[in-house]
């Protein structure tokens, strides 16, 4: 460890004066939502806000979980985010394996193809996309809520730049040993591939689990569809007004994406930088 | 070279057939979804764009460019300002907050593995969640953060009701949720600076804003560049925290786009997907062109190691 | 099910053909125009020919607890009554507007369900689906009548004297304060503001500001809720569009800059810039938060709200309503019912099942159901005897503040002002509403220039929705 780079005295206090006034500020969220999802409305809804009078209940926990079928939507998301994690697996391996260790006619114009599917914002094709959906007659439906996301053009990107730096050496000793397409595939490359694939699992997983326009227009009028974002929304929106059964809520929502941020948070960097940083 | 079968060999042929075969295989479930739900979706924009809609949000006659028409408006024009308003609020202070708080971070120091926890925390927010939480801190009766600024002696502001602060209110919250997941990449791009650059830096001299500006940035420049494409898409693509805090209020001050897009089709029983299809082709155009003058400007000044 | 796969199957054919929607038009049993298939209603013997038991789906719209409670407990009580006939399955259909979405492309599906809850405002665009039967056919053919309606409720839903929709879930807007701030600013709580000039008075006296200059209570808050200012109107007595309200013609333009609403704007904004209103914005949860939180005395709900208001406040101040207050004391309109009616689908619908959900829709609406949905969630009763059942006699004794509802819509004057607007376009109408006020609220246009302008564009929607209908 080089003496150059160590910090003085002066600079490491200032430093946590800074990251401090940071955190305050930037956690004051966090901590309210926790607070708040223990107060009664009478502490909740009032100016001040009391949040320090020592009212604590677990009434909006239980509330949530009775009134609002949150556990019903907690298993919609899981189902749905992870079978979109699934589908990307699959379609990104399959599909970065022809473009790296097949020859396919045509390859560039192919591989073009698929990136272009990175460059249209769903927004953009969203109309269409809902009047396909309805018109096919699957409006509320768990399809609906996971078929158009489960291939995608970044993660046949990211697997390609993984498979690229795959050492040819190995790839052509397997091949003389008479390794076949597929054997090769599942026995070396994807165990070799783990990382890379830990990383786009994570992303997919969180890109379908943070979802909210597409739910909202598929499930909206189908309770029984939601997941916990549509949840979320719709328990700010109902006629009973009760911030801390909302607040409760988001606090059960969070516990999925608050571990992957306190346990993984180097995949999560990888996942989504993967590729996209050098 | 044994092994090696020459090119005439019939034995090569079946087998350049069969991985032709194999890699349509394997290229068909990814060209399915995409068929399907990208490239048939976008030409059926293009056609529902030509139309009108009837009572049910059924296309009907063609319209020509009626909708288009429709959208070299003033109002529509003053659309897509603010979505481009909207995009550099979020943008330059997601990108500006994280690193002034990694730069610091990165100093060897105890604790700074617990900040780095901490300050990632938000990023466990999903849109819906941390639109609903600060539409209880920003709620004008009972505002949570009115009441901390006035107890340090400051004022209550009209966080959403006032048509000049409600986008950045609404940008806010991005930015809040922006900061943990970049804040994370940041802290991984310094940690992976060269230390004997560094070090020759600091024996040739430079100290505080030379060494960020002249060494340190230049070095994560991928970084930052990754980080710049993706705010700027996913703020581009911001729909969740507008339809949660303010749906597009107040006085239009934060409709932007794609919330346009959602209000002509769905909302108050409208229906107008022709208009809202035109709408989402603009989307598509603008997303485009912010991508190539990304990609064309600032990639150049991008410094790879 | 055959007919449902063959459906499915044709849908498909058409997508890939690439022409989707724009051929399911043309192609579509039963969707589309009114003219295309005439279905009238059934009479009581198509029940009895029915073999097994016939199901009616109902969408609804009544979630968060005690509405669907309340709805889950009558619609379980008329399925044993009728076990073996009849069944109601209840789906939850999230909120009006959802609903409505989700109908729209049931119509495209032929999916339709049997029986829909539709709020007052979508009235209009039900009638011109040409997918419903008039609840008055079924009557006419039973040969009843519905002289327990409440006529204010009923008129609301009555169209050349024909009822279209059965009333269901009924509310009004009134005036809430706050008992404890009014006696600590000296004000008489028994003799609550009555008009505009009335609530500044009160808001002088009630709002209060701390040592900072910060301001702690306001006299007044209400949503910028379009309702409110169809109510505003109703009550000076004046018509929201032309036709009669759209009842004698359709309504081609938004009555949505007369002087009345100028100077209800005007004065709104001006209580306002002085410190004496505060803006809530378009969100009702948050005037309610404010009004509950104690930082504003006067508000302005629906009578919905009364439950939730006197549990928030339980325990730190006391919560009294009032008539829904007017522009000036000269005006001798008063409110427009809101809420929702039920809808019984034709096309596409076998009489059995019309004719089932007809009985559903009667058993909601006898005077002991209506006291029991009143009691138990608040909403006004539509039927006239329901006020008179023991149950809500005494339920009422205990509440004394819901009576202000019963003796409002009793001193109510039916007209077309007071039946409200009936226009296929009245959803963006309350937008574009809403939009205008804030934009006079927030001073970025005088309050003549935001409602000239909110006219001028409503003008633009509802001839797009005449045309809609026309296409």
């Amino acid at each position: 460890m080089s003496a150059a780079l160590r910090p003085s005295r002066t600079t490491a206090v200032l430093t946590y004066v800074l990251l401090a006034v940071a955190a305050a500020v930037l956690l004051f969220p966090v901590v309210f939502t926790l607070v708040g999802s223990f107060l009664p409305k009478s502490e909740l809804v009032s100016y001040p806000p009391r949040l320090t009078s020592g009212a604590w209940t677990t009434a909006n926990y239980e509330g949530v979980v009775h009134s609002v079928p949150l556990l019903r939507q907690y298993l919609n998301s899981l189902l749905v985010s992870g079978l979109i994690m699934v589908g990307h697996l699959v379609t990104a391996t399959l599909s970065a394996y022809a473009f790296v260790f097949l020859r396919v006619p045509g390859r560039r114009p192919l591989f073009w193809l698929f990136l272009s599917t990175m460059m249209i914002p769903w927004e953009a094709i969203v109309i269409p996309n809902y009047l396909l959906v309805v018109s096919l007659g699957l409006a509320s439906s768990y399809p609906a809520l996971v078929l158009p996301f489960l291939a995608n053009g970044f993660g046949t990107f990211l697997m390609r730049q993984a498979f690229l730096r795959f050492p040819s050496q190995l790839r052509d000793a397997a091949t003389i040993d008479g390794c076949g397409h597929l054997r090769f595939l599942l026995t070396i490359l994807v165990p070799m591939s783990k990382p890379v694939l830990a990383a786009l699992a994570v992303w997919a997983f969180l890109s379908g689990w943070n979802q909210f326009l597409w739910p909202l227009l598929v499930s909206n009028s189908s309770p029984e569809l939601y997941t916990l974002q549509i949840g979320i929304n719709y328990l700010r929106a109902v006629d009973t007004n009760q911030p801390g059964q909302v607040l409760a809520g988001i606090t059960l929502a969070l516990v999925p994406t608050l571990l992957l941020v306190l346990v993984g948070q180097r995949w999560l960097v990888r996942g989504f930088t993967a590729g996209a940083v050098k | 070279m044994p092994n090696v079968p020459l090119p005439s060999d019939p034995r090569r042929r079946a087998r350049r057939r069969r991985d032709i075969t194999l890699a349509l295989a394997f290229l068909a479930p990814s060209l399915l979804v995409f068929a399907v739900f990208v490239f048939f979706p976008l030409g059926q924009a293009v056609f529902l764009a030509t139309r009108g809609s009837d009572l049910f949000g059924r296309p009907t006659v063609s319209v020509g460019f009626g909708n288009f028409a429709k959208l070299l408006t003033p109002e529509f024009g003053g659309v897509l300002l603010l979505t481009l308003g909207y995009v550099v609020l979020v943008v330059v202070p997601s990108i500006v907050l994280p690193l002034a708080l990694a730069v610091p971070m990165a100093q060897r120091l105890p604790g700074m593995r617990l900040f780095r926890t901490a300050f990632a925390l938000p990023f466990a927010y999903s849109v819906a969640a941390a639109s609903v939480v600060f539409s209880l801190l920003y709620n004008p009766g009972t505002s949570v953060l009115n009441w901390v600024l006035e107890s340090l002696g400051g004022q209550g502001r009209a966080w959403l009701t006032d048509p000049s602060l409600a986008l950045v209110s609404v940008a806010l919250v991005t930015v809040w949720m922006n900061t943990g997941f970049n804040l994370l990449v940041l802290s991984a791009a310094l940690a992976g600076r060269d230390e004997e650059v560094l070090e020759a830096a600091v024996l040739d001299g430079a100290r505080g804003p030379s060494m960020l500006f002249r060494i340190t940035i230049p070095l994560i420049t991928p970084s930052l560049f990754f980080l710049v494409v993706v705010t700027t898409l996913n703020a581009l693509q911001s729909f969740g925290q507008i339809f949660i805090l303010t749906r597009g209020g107040p006085n239009g001050a934060t409709g932007v786009l794609v919330y346009s897009i959602y209000d002509t089709a769905f909302a108050n029983n409208a229906s107008d997907f022709g208009l809202a299809s035109a709408q989402g082709l603009v989307l598509l155009l603008v997303g485009l062109a912010l991508a190539a003058i990304q990609f064309g400007i600032i990639e150049r000044r991008v410094h790879y190691q | 099910m055959r007919r449902h796969s063959r459906r499915r199957a044709s849908a498909l054919a058409l997508t890939v053909s690439g022409v989707l929607l724009a051929a399911g038009c043309a192609g579509a049993t039963g969707g589309g125009s009114s003219d295309g298939e005439r279905v009238t209603a059934p009479g009581p013997e198509v029940l009895d020919q029915a073999e097994g038991v016939t199901t009616v789906t109902f969408w609804h719209s009544m979630g968060g607890g005690a509405l669907g409670d309340a709805l889950a407990a009558l619609t379980d009580r008329f399925n044993e009554e009728n076990e073996g006939s009849i069944r109601v399955e209840l789906v939850y259909k999230n909120s009006y507007d959802d609903a409505l979405t989700a109908y729209k492309a049931a119509i495209s599906s032929n999916q339709t369900p049997s029986l829909i809850q539709v709020y007052d405002i979508g009235s209009q665009f039900m009638i011109d689906s040409g997918q419903t039967i008039p609840v008055q056919e079924f009557a006419d053919a039973d040969g009843v009548d519905f002289d327990d309606l409440q006529p204010n409720i009923a008129g609301y839903y009555s169209i050349d004297d024909t009822l279209y929709s059965m009333p269901f879930n009924t509310s009004m807007p009134l005036m809430y304060f706050n008992v404890d701030a009014f006696e600590e600013a000296g004000l008489d709580p028994d003799n609550p503001p009555r008009t505009l000039a009335d609530i500044r008075e009160a808001a002088e006296a009630l709002t209060e500001t701390d040592a900072a200059g910060n301001t702690t209570r306001y006299g007044f808050g209400a949503a910028i809720y379009g309702w409110f200012l169809e109510q505003w109107t109703a009550g000076a007595g004046l018509d929201m569009c032309d036709g009669a309200n759209g009842r004698e013609e359709r309504a081609s333009e938004v009555l949505i800059d007369q002087d009345t609403q100028v100077e209800l704007l005007q004065w709104w904004k001006q209580m306002i810039d002085d410190g004496l209103a505060l803006n809530t914005g378009r969100e009702t949860s948050a005037a309610q938060d404010a009004f509950t939180a104690g930082r504003t005395a006067i508000t302005l709900e629906s009578t919905g709200s009364l439950g939730d208001f006197l549990a928030g406040a339980e325990g730190r101040f006391e919560v009294d309503t009032a008539f829904y207050p007017k522009v000036s004391s000269e005006d001798a309109g008063g409110p427009i019912i809101g809420g929702a009616s039920l809808w019984i689908s034709g096309p596409g619908h076998e009489p059995a099942e019309q004719r089932a959900a007809w009985e559903y829709v009667k058993f909601l609406s006898t005077a002991d159901n209506q006291a029991e949905w009143h009691t138990s969630t608040g909403y006004f009763p539509t039927n006239r005897a329901a006020l008179e059942t023991d149950l809500d006699r005494e339920w009422r004794a205990e509440n004394p503040q819901f009576d202000t509802a019963v003796d409002q819509l009793e001193a109510t004057e039916l007209t077309t002002a007071t039946q409200g607007c009936l226009a296929g376009a009245m959803p963006k109408v309350r937008q574009l509403a809403e939009e205008a006020i804030e934009a006079a609220l927030t001073g970025a246009k005088s309050v003549e220039d935001a409602l000239g302008d909110a006219r001028e564009a409503l003008r633009g929607e509802m001839s797009a929705y005449t045309d809609s209908i026309g296409g």
